[in-house]
């Protein structure tokens, strides 16, 4: 059976909140995982100091995250994009020019 | 009821009269037309009023508080008034003296003159109060345009702390906060060329009472505020009553540990601690130089702690990956799977728990919050 890493949605309703996960492909989405590799709040907050972009928090643990997608763990899409993001894969798909 | 008394009857035309012709011409009260409006004794009073003390609020004062509470009932400024008795009563005095003082009052004389010319004393507080029946009501000062130029240059050209410029001036730290934001509104908008209600600004500015500041020092900077005042925290409202024995020295630092573990001291808790500290030392006896040694070691113990914390936090923002991808900046912050323990039950584990009920939704769990973001 494959690993993957995958977002599982936690919160409440219109307050999403995912744990990325290592887990099983065929267990359930909340199902307890393998390991959870980090957290992802896809609700932007306010910037800190008043003034630029908004912002979204992503805690990783980098480490472990190579060392799963080393021994063959598939990430899903939005994982991919997070993953990428933080420098550990090519990204998938880039914006058109 | 009355037979109802109208403006164009066949009365004879009263001094009522003339004055209701003459306040139409200048200015209508009402907009009901001239024939419904009846002459009522209120009415009558009402232009009595206008064509007396009520000419000093058609043509207020200039360079002063036009308050109702300045004047008295024959419409005279009250501050006019007393000024001229007591310079009546100290010429009556001088005359009662003599020639042998005439040569060393000439200061006084001067005074006089003052006076004499029409020179409005300044106001007390008896004439900042816009509503005589309510003593209490008295006008407070608003800053001048000149201070506020000052605060907005003192910290944003001169580089000085919020801290220093609200205890150099004598405004609030909040104050001095907010004039600087709204300062630099205002010039972004000149910069942009956004209009300025600026006719507005000068005719209120013109009516309230201002605190002054003068560039070139002449006049004697003037407090604006007390800027030192404790403010009343929610665990000092108990009434408590502590036993401890006679012999113990009890502090302020003991009492407030009394009311909370968690409180500070009174002295810690002022928004300016450092004052009091430089007046404790003020206080001791010690001389201007040992004063400003201390104080020297006191500003660099708060720098030196104050570039540690801006260490820590720039470290803490270094750590920090940051991937901006056009509408937001994705933060990406390293942790480690192992700080949620065997159980994965840590407390510094990140993440949502598993095999944890969340009880929020049971019956009578409170779901207030407690603090709005």
């Amino acid at each position: 059976m494959v690993v993957k890493i995958r977002l599982a949605r936690f919160g409440r309703r219109r307050a999403p909140f995912y744990n990325i996960v290592v887990a099983q492909a065929r267990t359930a989405r909340n199902s307890k995982p393998i390991e959870v590799l980090g957290t992802y709040d896809p609700i932007p907050k306010a910037p800190i100091d008043g003034e630029g972009k908004r912002w979204k928090d992503i805690k990783l643990d980098s480490a472990r995250a190579k060392y799963w997608l080393g021994v063959g763990a598939q990430p899903s899409d939005p994982a991919w994009r997070l993953l990428s993001m933080a420098g550990l894969l090519e990204p998938k798909y880039r914006p058109k020019a | 009821m009355p037979p109802s008394l109208r403006c164009t009857s066949s009365l004879p035309s009263t001094c009522a009269k003339k004055l209701c012709r003459a306040g139409q011409l200048t200015r209508s009260f009402s907009t009901t037309p001239s024939q419904d409006q009846r002459i009522t004794r209120n009415r009558r009073q009402l232009f009595r009023w206008l064509g007396s003390q009520g000419q000093s609020f058609l043509n207020p004062l200039s360079g002063s508080t036009n308050y109702l509470g300045a004047y008295n009932a024959q419409g005279q400024l009250k501050r006019v008034v007393e000024a001229a008795a007591e310079a009546e009563k100290k010429k009556k005095l001088k005359e009662g003296k003599g020639g042998e003082a005439a040569t060393q009052s000439e200061p006084e004389l001067g005074n006089e003159d003052k006076e004499f010319k029409g020179e409005i004393p300044p106001e007390t507080t008896r004439d900042l109060q816009p509503f005589p029946l309510n003593r209490s009501f008295i006008s407070q000062p608003v800053l001048s345009d000149e201070l506020r130029e000052e605060i907005w240059k003192r910290v944003l050209q001169d580089g000085k702390s919020v801290r220093e410029v609200s205890a150099e001036l004598t405004v609030e730290m909040s104050r001095v906060g907010a004039v600087v934001r709204l300062k630099e509104i205002e010039k972004e908008w000149e910069r942009t060329g956004r209009p300025l209600v600026n006719p507005y600004h000068e005719a209120v500015m013109s009516m309230l009472p201002k605190t002054p500041y003068d560039p070139t020092g002449k006049i004697k900077p003037k407090p604006h505020e007390s800027i030192n005042d404790l403010p009343v925290h929610r665990a000092t409202g108990t009434q408590i009553f502590h036993p401890t024995s006679e012999s113990r020295h009890f502090t302020r630092a003991d009492a407030a540990e009394v009311f909370s573990e968690r409180l500070l001291p009174p002295d810690l808790r002022v928004p300016h601690p450092e004052l009091a500290e430089m007046h404790k030392d003020y206080k001791a006896g010690l001389s201007v130089e040992e004063r400003e040694e201390r104080q020297k070691e006191r500003d660099a113990i708060a720098d030196r702690k104050r570039e540690r914390a801006a260490k820590k936090q720039a470290k803490k923002e270094a750590a920090v990956k940051k991937v901006d991808t056009g509408r937001v900046v994705f933060r990406f912050t390293e942790i480690s799977v192992d700080e949620a323990g065997k159980d994965g039950r840590g407390f510094k584990g990140v993440g949502w728990r598993y095999g944890h009920p969340h009880m929020d939704r049971t019956r009578g769990a409170v779901k207030i919050p407690t603090s709005v973001e």
